[in-house]
């Protein structure tokens, strides 16, 4: 046992030390930060939007109706004739004019939005949206209704949706939040699983090529080196992942609070305290209504430390199960580039578990391929991690973990079998034919 | 002190021991040869108990070969190597370790050791930093390091240039006086000659000379005699008292390479020849282990 443990610090060390494990570990919060505060940003601008100066040249008699101006478009209208405003353009401060001729209410026709820029699709469409608008509610008054009536019509919807939790509570829910946790969790948990499984190999190829392995194992026994490796090398990964979401967490929420204090300086020369809430009013909607938003509204009601935690146990069962595998195809070449052959069926669940996931897992996390995906466990780390977000039963979260420890004392028990002899085998090509007749030596 | 008896090892359609049994003495040092491919690694990883012999057992120290033996066995396998990117003090150390000491114990030793072996700045360096020659003294140190009783050493001198490979096989000589027992394996016929006690010979994984090196030697004697001389003798005449195996003339020096008949003496030779010719020099032609080793494994072939 004590040289177990002597295996696990060695492998523990030797890595954690390296440089580019601490570059990578530094580094990644960095990114993710930087990413989150670009969308963000981007979310905070896209509400704030620019506002377009529109004057709007109207020789048509029978609307009368006037449009609306809103925030991203503001309508002025001029008495100057269509020619007198395009050359005046600039000089009266428009960004654009808006064109209207005699048209018959029922066809409108010939309407122009000119300007010195191309107008892009989203005003083109805010203005279509507008001038049809004028159009209804004057065919509307036509029809008798009065401006209150009007005005009475208009009632904004705002779906809340809401998912019926186990004990009957209503919980604030979001299929698009629910959707991204759940390709995020199924992402990190494949490339964990691979980037990890394959240092397992890695490190015993490179045992074998150093041809330290037989000094090793005078000492110790193939087992215990095998299972040093993946426990300790499981460590790191734990170590990894663990700074991870430390870093990101301290980073985001320097950023954030960066950027808010920024907005406040400038905001409080201008001495402008309303415009300062209106700032923070935007940011407050931007960050609430952008998918930034509806995660962080649905993470609150997901019970992070739960996903955490269950990401860390499929983490580890997966790793496990697929690691040992790894180990077992290192002890059977010489170089990695020999490892092609055995990779594929290695790497072809894992594909598999993470293609269908994120396809047939996320559109019905509730199907029978959603539950059988979870259930086996060379694919179920990947399937439970994107169900996770959607809610599922407790009994089936049990059973996969069960099944999960159960399928890695199975690939460790196969694992150690090949690899006892696959380590001492130098300098021959090794078939899969071969590796299953190791499986049957004795001792 | 160690004696393996009756060993059988079977690999799928290979038989790579068949029924091997030999004995080593306590303070010697074992010299285990064969060509390759013989089984000489096969019986030494059942020794270090890398692999288990499928019949057969070996008795260490008059107790059945178990586990509590590693930490007194030292091995130094033929494919050996280390961590790259380790510092050698810290890899010698886990070795160490691995085999039961202390750090503080490892620590001292390997510092003893460094000292000795003029390998003082090399604690913090890495092994892709060291030649192939200093790789294998730190193999050397990691190897004996726990002060085993018993230590392996698979062609221990491959790598290393003349200067180095004395200073290990002085090293080798001292932890015997003290007390090692050494198994050494390798092709290397005159290192055996020079260090052995004792051989056995393996061939096709099986056991086919043994015996302390003297008595092997002594063995081997056939009465073969290297002679030179000046002056006339008829080579072409049969003689009765031996046969010439080579012959060779040089600024009037004969040398010849003559093989005794039965039943005939060095003096009957001499006395037939004194009259005739004047002789330069007489020496017996003694077997090398290479000789013998050569001999053996054709005969068998």
């Amino acid at each position: 046992m004590n040289k177990i443990l002597l295996i696990i610090q060695r492998e523990y060390l030797s890595r954690v030390k390296k440089k580019s494990f601490i570059v990578m570990t530094l580094l990644t919060p960095v990114i993710f930060a930087g990413f989150y505060g670009i969308m963000i940003y981007f979310s905070i601008q896209g509400i704030k939007g620019t506002t377009n100066k529109i004057a709007v040249v109207n020789t048509n008699k029978t609307l009368t109706e006037k449009l609306v101006s809103s925030k991203n478009a503001t309508y002025t209208y001029v008495n100057k004739p269509l020619a007198a405003m395009k050359a005046d353009l600039a000089k009266d401060g428009y960004d654009y004019v808006l064109y209207l001729p005699e048209f018959s209410l029922n066809a409108p026709a010939g309407i122009q939005l000119l300007g010195t820029k191309q107008a892009g699709l989203n005003l083109n469409n805010k203005v279509s949206d507008d001038v049809e608008n004028a159009i209804r509610n004057q065919k509307l008054k036509q029809s008798g209704l009065a401006q209150q009536d009007l005005d009475n019509l208009k009632s904004s919807v705002d779906i809340d949706m809401k998912k019926i939790g186990e004990t009957g509570k209503e919980e604030d829910s979001s299929a698009g939040a629910s959707t991204i946790i759940a390709y995020v969790g199924g992402i990190l948990m494949f490339m964990f699983i691979l980037l990890y499984g394959i240092q397992v190999m890695r490190g015993v190829i490179e045992e074998k090529t150093n041809r330290i392995i037989e000094v090793m194992i005078s000492s110790v026994k193939p087992f215990q080196l095998m299972m040093g490796k993946i426990i300790g090398i499981a460590m790191v990964g734990l170590t990894q992942f663990i700074l991870w979401i430390v870093l990101t967490g301290i980073i985001s929420t320097a950023v954030v609070k960066i950027y808010a204090d920024k907005t406040n300086i400038t905001q409080s020369s201008v001495s402008a305290a309303l415009k300062k809430q209106n700032e923070n009013k935007i940011f407050k909607e931007a960050t609430e209504k952008s998918p930034i938003g509806n995660i962080q509204k649905s993470l609150a009601n997901l019970n992070l430390t739960k996903i955490i935690t269950l990401f860390l146990f499929f983490f580890l069962g997966g790793y496990l199960f697929y690691s040992a595998l790894y180990a077992a195809i290192g002890s059977a070449v010489d170089s990695e580039t020999e490892t092609q052959q055995f990779m594929f069926p290695v790497m072809l669940p894992l594909l598999l578990g993470y293609s269908l996931s994120l396809s047939v897992v996320t559109n019905d996390p509730y199907g029978n391929m959603a539950f059988w995906l979870s259930m086996i466990p060379f694919t179920s780390p990947i399937a439970m991690m994107v169900r996770l977000p959607y809610g599922v039963p407790d009994w089936q979260l049990a059973l996969s973990m069960a099944l999960l420890i159960l399928g890695f004392i199975g690939t460790v028990w196969v694992a150690s079998r090949i690899y006892r002899v696959g380590i001492l085998m130098y300098g021959k090509k090794t078939s899969m034919k071969e590796m299953i007749k190791w499986f049957t030596y004795k001792n | 002190m160690l004696s393996v008896n009756n060993i059988v090892k079977q690999y799928a359609e290979h038989r790579a021991l068949d029924d091997v049994s030999l004995r080593v003495e306590q303070g010697k040092i074992f010299g285990l040869l064969g060509p390759n491919g013989a089984g000489k690694t096969s019986l030494i990883r059942i020794i270090t108990q890398i692999t288990a012999p499928d019949s057969g057992e070996v008795i260490f120290s008059g107790q059945r070969l178990n586990s509590n033996h590693i930490a007194r066995i030292g091995y130094l396998p033929e494919e050996r190597g280390l961590y790259k990117k380790m510092e050698i003090g810290e890899q010698v150390l886990y070795l160490a370790r691995l085999k039961g000491l202390s750090t503080a114990e490892a620590t001292k030793r390997v510092r003893y050791w460094f000292e000795k072996l003029e390998m003082g700045g090399w604690w913090n360096k890495k092994v892709e930093d060291l030649s192939k020659g200093m790789q294998q003294k730190v193999q050397f140190v990691a190897t004996i390091l726990h002060q085993p009783e018993l230590i392996i050493l698979d062609e221990p001198f491959s790598g290393f240039d003349p200067v180095n490979a004395e200073i290990i096989k002085n090293e080798i000589l001292e932890l015997n006086k003290q007390g090692a027992t050494f198994i050494f394996s390798t092709h290397r016929m005159e290192s055996v000659e020079e260090l052995c006690d004792s051989i056995a010979l393996i061939h096709r994984s099986k056991k086919i000379l043994d015996g302390s090196v003297e008595e092997i030697k002594e063995k081997y004697r056939n009465n073969t005699y290297w002679l030179e001389y000046e002056g006339q003798y008829n080579t072409d005449l049969p003689s009765d008292i031996f046969d010439i195996l080579h012959k060779e003339l040089k600024k009037g020096k004969t040398t010849l390479k003559v093989q005794l008949k039965e039943g005939r003496s060095a003096n009957n030779m001499l006395a037939a020849l004194l009259p005739v010719v004047n002789i330069q020099r007489l020496d017996e032609v003694i077997p090398t282990m290479n000789d013998i080793f050569i001999d053996k494994v054709k005969t068998k072939d």
